[in-house]
């Protein structure tokens, strides 16, 4: 039973998507099994080279890098959102695989977690 | 899932009061549930919605004072509710001990909200039937 | 009451991001049910629904929005615990 943290908030201008982010190393932590899907603003959180420090923030660039390592199943981003936010191959971190957040996706999550 | 086999609920709000309706919504949604025969494992305060276990909340007395409302269902239906201890923190919402732990002038979660762990939302998502988010920003 | 798949409760209003991204998620035998904002979407002249379409009575009568006319059900909050019990999963956007 696979739960889908969705991510649509960008970064920096509140505490959303890290919260989100939270949920989802905590499910991992207790062993369950989690994805992890940028969407809308919110892959925006994946662009390279981010300085989270010019704002007084924490960058999560190594949280997400390592991920897979803590048991998040995948880190996906949504392939239109992308697109709109110019974000492709040679400027997005590593390890994203982009999809299409439609509902042939949602069906493998029995569970869909969207804070917003 | 039938009609008539109870289920078991947890409710997560992250809306805040007087920022969303979430509590508000929350709160029918909640009595409407046991009225209807089914259980309510646990409530879970996340994000804006730990504010909700505040204590010093004094809206004008022809308001609904959405913290005083859930303190007396969670009470009278003796179901736990918990607040977030991170989200908790980062806004200003401390039980006694992480007051002395911080060294805090201090204390205001209103009983009988408590603050706990992610693990609680953890076990909600393994173990409860359904867990129903009511989200800020509608 | 139809079987519903998946039940999207929305409560945001019609142009907010996370609404659309509902819509890119529902299917016609899934359920959509408008509460809080969400219920703006029947006021709403340029917005689109999706699958079988619900909306909470109290919202709709706190905004003065009618459903006459429209295909929506307008329920009660005995109902909404009904449909999220009925169907096989709940996503609040």
């Amino acid at each position: 039973m696979e739960t889908l943290v969705i991510i649509s908030r960008a970064p920096y201008c509140d505490w959303t998507g890290r919260e989100s982010l939270d949920m989802a190393f905590s499910l991992a932590a207790f062993d369950q099994p989690v994805t992890l899907l940028f969407t809308g603003e919110g892959v925006n959180w994946l662009r390279k080279a981010q300085q989270a420090d010019a704002v007084q923030q924490k960058s999560v660039e190594k949280n997400l890098s390592a991920a897979p390592i803590f048991g998040v199943s995948a880190l996906m981003a949504d392939h239109k959102a992308c697109k709109r936010y110019g974000l492709n191959e040679e400027n997005m971190m590593p390890g994203i695989t982009t999809t299409d957040l439609c509902a042939e996706l949602l069906e493998h999550y029995a569970h869909v977690v969207n804070l917003s | 899932m039938s009609p008539h086999t109870p289920c078991s609920f947890t409710l997560v709000i992250t809306g805040a009061p007087y920022s969303s309706q979430a509590p508000q919504t929350a709160l029918a949604f909640a009595r409407a549930v046991l009225a209807n025969g089914h259980r309510i494992d646990r409530v879970f305060l996340y994000g804006d919605g730990v504010h909700l276990a505040s204590a010093l909340t004094s809206p004008p007395s022809d308001e609904v004072n959405w913290s005083q409302a859930w303190q007396d269902f969670l009470e009278s239906h003796n179901i736990a509710g918990f607040a977030c201890i991170a989200s908790a923190l980062r806004r200003g919402i401390v039980d006694q001990s992480e007051q002395q732990r911080y060294e805090l002038p201090a204390n205001n979660v209103a009983s009988p909200f408590t603050i706990a762990g992610l693990g609680e939302w953890v076990d909600s998502v393994a173990h409860s039937d359904r867990v129903i988010y009511f989200h800020g920003g509608g | 009451m139809a079987t519903i798949h998946t039940l999207h409760i929305v409560n945001k209003r019609p142009d907010h991001p996370a609404f659309g991204a509902c819509l890119s998620s529902i299917t016609d035998q899934d359920g959509l049910l408008l509460t809080e904002s969400g219920v703006l979407a029947l006021a709403d002249r340029e917005a689109t629904l999706k699958g079988t379409v619900y909306a909470l009575a109290p919202d709709l009568q706190a905004r003065a929005i009618a459903v006459d006319g429209l295909d929506v059900k307008s329920i009660d909050f005995d109902t909404m615990v009904a449909l999220t019990t009925e169907a096989t999963r709940v996503i609040s956007w």
